[in-house]
């Protein structure tokens, strides 16, 4: 009973923690946005926003404070104060008050939680903050400054020991395309399979979105297991071919050290069976918004299957196909779950990794953080520059069909 | 219930001004019909009123009271909305007592009040039901009781029967019209529809691009249109329009253009800057062009005109005749029987002629 | 002459009812097919988890095998932190859930309803977060996590977890409000409310479908999430289920059964929340047209 007693105590003390840090904002603005015009706002607030501030700090930390940090907290808070109140009463004139102070508590979670971590990243790929210097960090809150050492080393040395930024990048972009051609191309066909009148659909629909509805460590898992070279069951499957059929190994079919020797092969197969379901989903959603109309006309106009296919279905699901197809394309080339999970473990091979993977081992494998953060940016600046380009160039093409 | 007063009312969204200065009395327990098409500036009048919108400039007050700065809970109204706004989570009677158990009203008055409202408006059965089981003709009389059970000093209306179908429609005008009677309420209410505007309001006010146009009883605008626009907004069918100059022959003046010459029998003031006489409207309702001669009417000479089109409607026909490019509609018993491509004289009403100034489209008699 | 058309059309629609018999068989077989591919590996688990001890490891197929026995799942649950590791993810998850959802009903309302300068900045902000790799969060926010002593702690797992489920929320609440008319917070606002009235008194409770969709979509992500909790938690009473999964098959050797188990008792909740909530969410994601 204890250790769960003492995981309530600590979540509880979290969340009185957010709900006293809520209120407190919600007070500051309100006062602010409805009571800058008082007589006694000014001096109030600048006597009151430091103590508020002392208080919330002793409240966060601990009653244990050294008087130095004290004095610093209120002379931060009593400048901040200052320029804030001119802010208030000449600028913002208590407009706009419900819908800031209704976002406040949001904005000022992902300003901390993203914004800052954002901030901070830069600031880790100018300096030089990895397993050596991290004590050192830890307890000063300094690193050596590096400039734009970090980024050059980005492309010249390794981020892990061997595989180099280009053999990655390239490899990325393989296991992107190749991913979700397949995902597209399966999830298609079944989806064109299961959009005609059959009996047990819903059965056959349920049964095949599975690999998307199993927790991913479950399925990654269990999938890397029938990839093992003695037990798996692909490799028994062969033998027993094998045995079956001894002319088999005259083709070249033979068991295959999967994680081993083609480690990039078996994640790139095990992500195809999971991504095929989304696919087939949204594939199957927009194929039944098609009205029924259009194929009876084309019916009577005479026109193949085939023809239907290429005239009717694929143009009338471009706006269904571009959403799914970019945020698929956005996940698979940051996919770093199924490399680590197949292949991230003690004695794991580099062979398999795309750029988010190498990111993730540099930084919590290696310890090397500032090149991670170096690394990180570039990746992050890679996928801005091609989104950027793939938005002009479908926004050239939807103004091209008008 | 109290009296509403605009006074030089503007709204302006951003740049662009659509409301000009607007000034207009509600008196008590009136029934002011706020009438214009889409985008003349009514509904924003009147959720200015409501409190909804921003006042940009001018003031308004209720009874004697300025309510610019006031919000819409504070004001004393209750307003019925076009899509009639039914809290669907909440059953009829929760709906109806919503306002009221803000204000902390005792449960006995609630009570009250609710059944009061529910038996005027024949909803009483309705009570325990959810907004998705009614009908639209049943949800627009909750969200008419929910205003009542307020007591407010004004009702707003914002179309409240523009999402009803025709017959529906007729029903409710009649339902509205004996609730005015009834509560004795000053009511602001918005349409589209002139034909509402006529059969209920006590006084109209015609808008259109964010101007009154006019104000008036539903006869007086009827009969004596202050412009072009409403003289084409107010009746259907819509009135004739006819081009032409102003001349005087002998001590009499007529109207004329190339295919007719009309005896203007009343005086009209003098030839001044704002009105031009070579260039005038004269409009004439279909109901006041005769096909034969009716003794107790002051008829124009005879019109040569040549019959396009016949309708009928059962109790009467419309006619649509041409006089050489002028194109006439006139109103005519079910016993017409001419056909299209006839040729026949028609004498126009000259008690209910109509002229205006073209350029500016006001009204010269 | 009529009766030679009647029976040419009669063997017409003969010949056509059997290429439509076979063209239903060949989907069928095709879709029994695609159905053993996603399925199979579940049912593997399934038989893993039911091995005799002795029998762990072998090159069987057998979907139920010889002597199958329930002592894997009688392990797991008794001599691993299995029942811990499922405390601590479903705490985390609750309480990170709880957070996004509560504080994006209110920002995600104020984005809907109201014109304020940075409305449409804030929202493309929000979109452009889900396109940051995972990675690049996680480091600093790690770092950061590490400078306030918060690793290995479930304070510290919350404010990661947080990271991803705020933005998402506010953007699926927002779209939700969206739907909501307007003249039904007006209504609320004549009949007396205040305008913050009108959201919680009207809006919420109306909303509850978004809301929902929103905790059951943060409670998926984070309970099967692994990378970030690989990071900040570091000691294995703490561990959230998906690391003590991999911890039970990192030591593969012998952990084979027990790992088979814990995963079925996982997934299956697991599976049952999906299926039953996805016909909801479909229903749900129609419920905005709502006309009073």
């Amino acid at each position: 009973m204890n250790p769960i007693v003492a995981s309530l105590t600590e979540v509880f003390q979290m969340v009185f923690f957010v709900l006293w840090s809520v209120f407190l904002v919600e007070a500051y603005l309100y006062l602010h946005f409805k009571k800058y015009e008082e007589k006694w706002f000014t001096p109030a607030m600048l006597a009151g926003v430091p103590l508020a501030g002392l208080v919330y700090a002793i409240t966060a930390v601990g009653p244990a404070i050294p008087g130095s940090i004290m004095a610093a907290i209120a002379m931060y808070a009593f400048l901040v104060e200052l320029a804030a109140i001119p802010f208030f009463k000449l600028v913002v004139r208590g407009r706009y008050s419900l819908p800031l102070m209704m976002i406040a508590p949001g904005f000022i979670g992902l300003a901390m939680l993203i914004a800052y971590p954002l901030v901070f990243e830069f600031y880790l790929a100018f300096h030089d903050l990895k397993l050596t210097t991290l004590k050192v960090w830890a307890e000063t809150g300094s690193i050596p400054f590096m400039g734009f050492q970090n980024f050059v080393d980005v492309f010249v040395k390794s981020p892990l020991s061997e595989v180099t930024f280009w053999r990655l990048l390239l490899r990325t972009l393989g296991w992107t395309f190749v991913n979700v051609f397949f995902h597209v191309v399966g999830g298609f066909a079944l989806a064109l399979v299961l959009n005609n009148e059959i009996k047990m659909k819903g059965l056959y629909r349920t049964l095949l979105v599975i690999p998307w509805a199993m927790p991913q460590v479950v399925a990654v898992l269990a999938m890397r297991g029938e990839f093992h070279s003695q037990y798996g069951f692909i490799n028994v499957m062969i033998e027993r071919a094998l045995t079956a059929m001894p002319w088999l190994a005259h083709l070249g079919i033979q068991k295959v050290e999967w994680l081993s020797q083609h480690p990039f092969l078996t994640c790139t197969m095990i992500n195809v069976w999971l991504g095929i379901p989304f696919m087939m989903v949204v594939i199957l959603g927009g194929l039944q918004s098609i009205p029924k109309s259009y194929y009876e006309a084309a019916s009577i106009d005479g026109a193949s299957a085939v023809q239907k296919f290429w005239n009717i279905t694929l143009p009338l699901m471009r706006p269904v196909l571009a959403p799914a197809v970019t945020l698929g394309t956005i996940w698979t080339f940051n996919n770093i779950n199924i490399i680590y999970l197949v292949t991230g473990q003690a004695g794991g091979t580099e062979e398999a990794d795309i750029l988010v993977s190498a990111l993730y081992k540099a930084a919590f494998t290696y310890n090397r953080f500032s090149y991670s953060a170096a690394f990180a940016i570039v990746i992050f600046a890679i996928l801005f520059l091609v989104s950027m380009l793939w938005l002009k160039y479908s926004k050239g093409t939807d103004s091209a069909y008008g | 219930m109290a009296s509403v007063t605009f006074d030089y009312v503007k709204k302006k969204y951003g740049e662009v001004e659509v409301l000009h200065a607007i000034s207009l009395d509600v008196k008590d327990n009136e029934f002011l019909v706020l009438v214009g098409p889409s985008g003349c500036g009514k509904s924003t009048l009147l959720r200015m009123l409501a409190g909804l919108e921003e006042i940009s400039d001018g003031k308004v007050y209720i009874e004697t009271r300025l309510v610019n700065a006031l919000p819409p809970r504070d004001r004393e109204i209750a307003m019925v909305f076009q899509d009639y706004a039914l809290y669907p989570h909440m059953t009829v009677e929760e709906n109806m007592s919503f306002g009221l158990r803000l204000r902390n009203t005792p449960k006995e008055e609630i009570d009250k009040r609710v059944a009061e409202a529910a038996q005027i408006l024949q909803i009483t059965s309705y009570l325990k039901r959810t907004p998705k089981q009614l009908s639209g003709g049943q949800r627009q009389r909750v969200a008419i009781g929910r205003a009542i059970v307020r007591k407010p000093k004004v009702f707003l209306f914002d179309e409240p029967l523009s999402n009803l179908d025709a017959k529906l429609r007729e029903e409710m005008r009649v339902e509205l019209a004996k609730l005015h009677q009834k509560l004795n309420a000053t009511i602001v209410y918005v349409t589209h529809d002139q034909v509402e505007a006529m059969t209920l309001a006590t006084r109209i006010a015609v808008m259109q691009g964010g101007y009154i146009q006019q104000i008036g009883t539903p006869s007086e605008v009827y009969s004596r249109p202050a412009n072009l626009f409403v003289a084409g907004f107010i009746g259907s069918p819509t009135m004739n329009f006819v081009n032409g100059y102003l001349e005087q022959e002998a001590d009499k003046l007529y109207f004329k253009n190339d295919t007719m010459k009309v005896l203007i029998p009343f005086a009209i003031p003098l030839a001044n800057d704002k009105i031009d006489y070579k260039s005038v409207v004269l409009g004439v309702r279909p109901e006041d062009i005769f096909i034969e001669r009716v003794l107790d009417k002051k008829l124009s000479d005879v019109i040569n005109v040549d019959v396009e089109v016949v309708e009928l409607l059962g109790h009467r026909k419309n006619v649509y005749l041409t006089a050489g490019e002028y194109r006439l509609l006139a109103t005519v018993p079910a016993s017409f029987n001419k056909n299209p491509g006839d040729k026949m004289f028609v004498w126009l009403n000259l008690d209910n002629l109509h002229l205006f100034d073209k350029k500016s489209g006001v009204r010269i008699n | 002459m009529a009766d030679k058309d009647l029976e040419l059309a009669r063997l017409e629609n003969d010949r056509q009812q059997r290429r439509d018999k076979i063209k239903t068989l060949i989907l069928h077989v095709l879709l029994i097919l695609a159905c053993v591919v996603t399925v199979y590996p579940l049912l593997r688990i399934l038989s893993v988890s039911l091995r005799p001890g002795d029998k762990l490891m072998s090159t069987s197929l057998a979907l139920i095998p010889e002597g199958a026995s329930l002592k894997a799942y009688a392990d797991v649950l008794t001599t691993t932190h299995f029942l811990r590791w499922l405390w601590n993810s479903l705490l985390i998850t609750v309480v990170t859930s709880f957070i996004g959802v509560s504080l994006a009903s209110t920002a995600g309302y104020a984005f809907s309803r109201f014109r304020f300068p940075g409305n449409k900045l804030g929202l493309t902000l929000l979109l452009g977060t889900q396109m940051i790799p995972a990675g690049m969060l996680l480091l600093p926010l790690f770092l950061m996590i590490m400078r306030l002593g918060l690793i290995n702690t479930y304070i510290g797992m919350i404010i990661a977890y947080s990271v991803s489920s705020l933005p998402f929320s506010i953007w699926i609440l927002k779209g939700y409000y969206d739907t909501i008319p307007r003249s039904l917070e007006e209504a609320a606002l004549v009949d007396g409310t205040t305008q913050f009235g009108a959201f919680y008194r009207i809006v919420l409770p109306l909303s509850t479908p978004a809301l929902a969709i929103a905790f059951l979509f943060n409670f998926t992500s984070s309970w099967n999430e692994y990378l970030v909790a690989r990071v900040v938690l570091s000691d294995s009473a703490r561990y959230t289920w998906t690391l003590g999964l991999f911890e039970l098959q990192g030591q593969f050797l012998t952990q084979w059964g027990m790992f088979a188990a814990g995963s079925l008792l996982v997934t299956i909740p697991v599976l049952a929340v999906f299926l039953y909530s996805s016909k909801w969410l479909i229903s749900g994601l129609t419920l905005g047209s709502v006309k009073g």
